[in-house]
C-alpha cells in the first residue's frame, strides 16, 4: 500500500520541471558538483526556475528540479544549508536554516 | 545493437541529508579539491603571464599600506584559527579550522610577496611601520577571546566580523585594482566564501541552541563594530574609492551580523 503522503509528495515532484545541468566554469568546489552553482552576473543577470542566489556568499546555487518554497539547498562554496522562500516581490530567495 | 540502457535521473546535491552534506564540506578532501580548481597553475595568487601594470609613487604607496593592512588581517586570521583548533568543539570544526589555518597562511605569503613586487624591500618591517591602529587592536582583542577559549566569541569575531569585513573589501577593491593585485584578491575571496559560512552557521547553530549566548556575542560585536568600521574607512580611503562605496562595504558587512540577529 502506498502510503497518502509519499504519493502527494510523489504527485508535486512529477509536477516540476527538470534541468539537466552543465559546468558554467564555477571552480570552487569539487569537479563533480560544479554544475550546481554558477556566478552571479551581476544586475543584469536573472535566474531561471531551477535557481537561487545564496544570501551568504552570492553565489547562484542550482538544482536539477524547479525549486519551490520550502525546499531545502546546499551552498557548498560557503558550506551552508538553505531553505527556498518566496519573497514579497514573488520571486525566490534562499534563507540560510541554521 | 543492444538497447542503450535508460540513464538513472541525475542525482542532486541537494538531496543529500544534513549530516552528509556537514561530513563532504568540512573534510580535507573537499578542501583539496576545491583549491585545485582555482589556484593549480598559479604563483603567488596569479598567473605567471599577468603582465604588471605600471603605478605612479602615490598608487603604490597607497597599495603598500593596502596590502600591509591586509597582512595584520590575515596574521590574526592565521593565529586565531590556528589557537581555535584546540577548543573546537568536534571532529568537523577542527578539520575545517586546519583547512582555514592553510588558506590564511596562502594569504599572508600572497601579500607579502605582493609588497615585495612592488618595490618594497622589507615587507614585514613595513607592515609593522604602516598598519592600523584599529585593526592591530582588533588583532589583539580577537587573540585575547581565542586565549581565554571562548569558542563562540572568538569565532564571532574572526569568522564573522574580520571575515565579512575582508570578503566584502577584496572584492570590491578586485574591481579597481591592478591586474595582478585583482587576480590575487580574486583568489583569496573564494576562500574567504568557506571561512564566513563556516562562521556564520556554526554561531547560527549555537544561537539557536543555547539562545543565553546572545548576550555576550552581542557585546563582542559592540566592542569590536568601531574598530571594523575605522579599519574599513581606513581601507576605503587608501584603495581610492568613493565616500558611497564605503557605505555600501559597511551594509555588506552588517548584513551576515543582521542574519544572526544583531543590529
Amino acid at each position: 500500500m502506498v502510503d497518502p503522503l509519499e504519493s502527494e509528495e510523489r504527485g508535486a515532484e512529477a509536477g516540476r520541471q527538470r534541468f539537466i545541468l552543465e559546468d558554467t566554469g564555477f571552480d570552487e568546489v569539487p569537479r563533480k558538483y560544479r554544475r550546481f552553482y554558477r556566478k552571479w552576473r551581476g544586475p543584469a543577470d536573472s535566474l531561471a526556475p531551477n535557481e537561487v542566489i545564496c544570501p551568504v556568499c552570492k553565489v547562484v546555487i542550482r538544482s536539477t528540479r524547479e525549486l519551490r518554497p520550502g525546499d531545502r539547498v546546499y551552498c557548498m562554496p560557503c558550506m551552508s544549508r538553505l531553505v527556498v522562500f518566496r519573497n514579497d516581490a514573488g520571486t525566490l530567495e534562499a534563507h540560510v536554516a541554521y | 545493437m543492444a538497447p542503450r540502457a535508460v540513464s538513472a535521473p541525475p542525482t542532486d546535491i541537494h538531496d543529500l541529508d544534513p549530516q552528509a552534506f556537514l561530513e563532504e564540506v568540512h573534510s580535507f578532501e573537499f578542501w583539496f579539491q576545491a583549491v585545485e580548481g582555482y589556484l593549480s597553475g598559479l604563483t603567488y595568487g596569479h598567473r605567471p603571464e599577468t603582465v604588471e601594470a605600471p603605478l605612479s609613487d602615490l598608487e603604490r604607496d597607497r597599495l603598500t599600506t593596502v596590502l600591509c593592512n591586509y597582512c595584520v588581517g590575515e596574521t590574526a586570521a592565521l593565529e586565531g584559527a590556528s589557537g581555535l583548533i584546540a577548543i573546537a568543539p568536534n571532529r568537523l570544526a577542527k578539520v575545517f579550522l586546519s583547512t582555514q589555518v592553510a588558506d590564511e597562511g596562502r594569504h599572508l605569503e600572497v601579500f607579502l610577496h605582493r609588497l615585495r613586487d612592488i618595490g618594497v624591500a622589507a615587507p614585514e618591517a613595513e607592515v609593522e611601520r604602516r598598519a592600523s591602529l584599529s585593526l592591530r587592536l582588533f588583532k589583539r582583542r580577537l587573540l585575547e577571546l581565542v586565549a581565554s577559549k571562548d569558542w563562540e566569541a572568538a569565532i564571532f569575531a574572526q569568522n564573522v566580523i574580520l571575515e565579512a569585513l575582508e570578503f566584502a573589501v577584496f572584492h570590491s577593491h578586485a574591481q579597481t585594482a591592478d591586474p595582478i593585485t585583482r587576480e590575487v584578491l580574486l583568489g583569496v575571496v573564494k576562500d574567504e566564501r568557506r571561512h564566513i559560512g563556516f562562521g556564520e552557521n556554526e554561531i547560527g547553530r549555537r544561537l539557536a541552541g543555547s539562545p543565553h549566548i546572545r548576550a555576550r556575542i552581542g557585546q563582542v560585536k559592540k566592542e569590536l563594530d568601531h574598530l571594523v568600521l575605522d579599519t574599513l574607512a581606513e581601507t576605503v580611503q587608501h584603495i581610492g574609492l568613493p565616500r558611497d562605496e564605503e557605505e555600501q562595504l559597511g551594509r555588506a558587512y552588517l548584513e551576515s551580523v543582521e542574519r544572526l540577529g544583531f543590529v
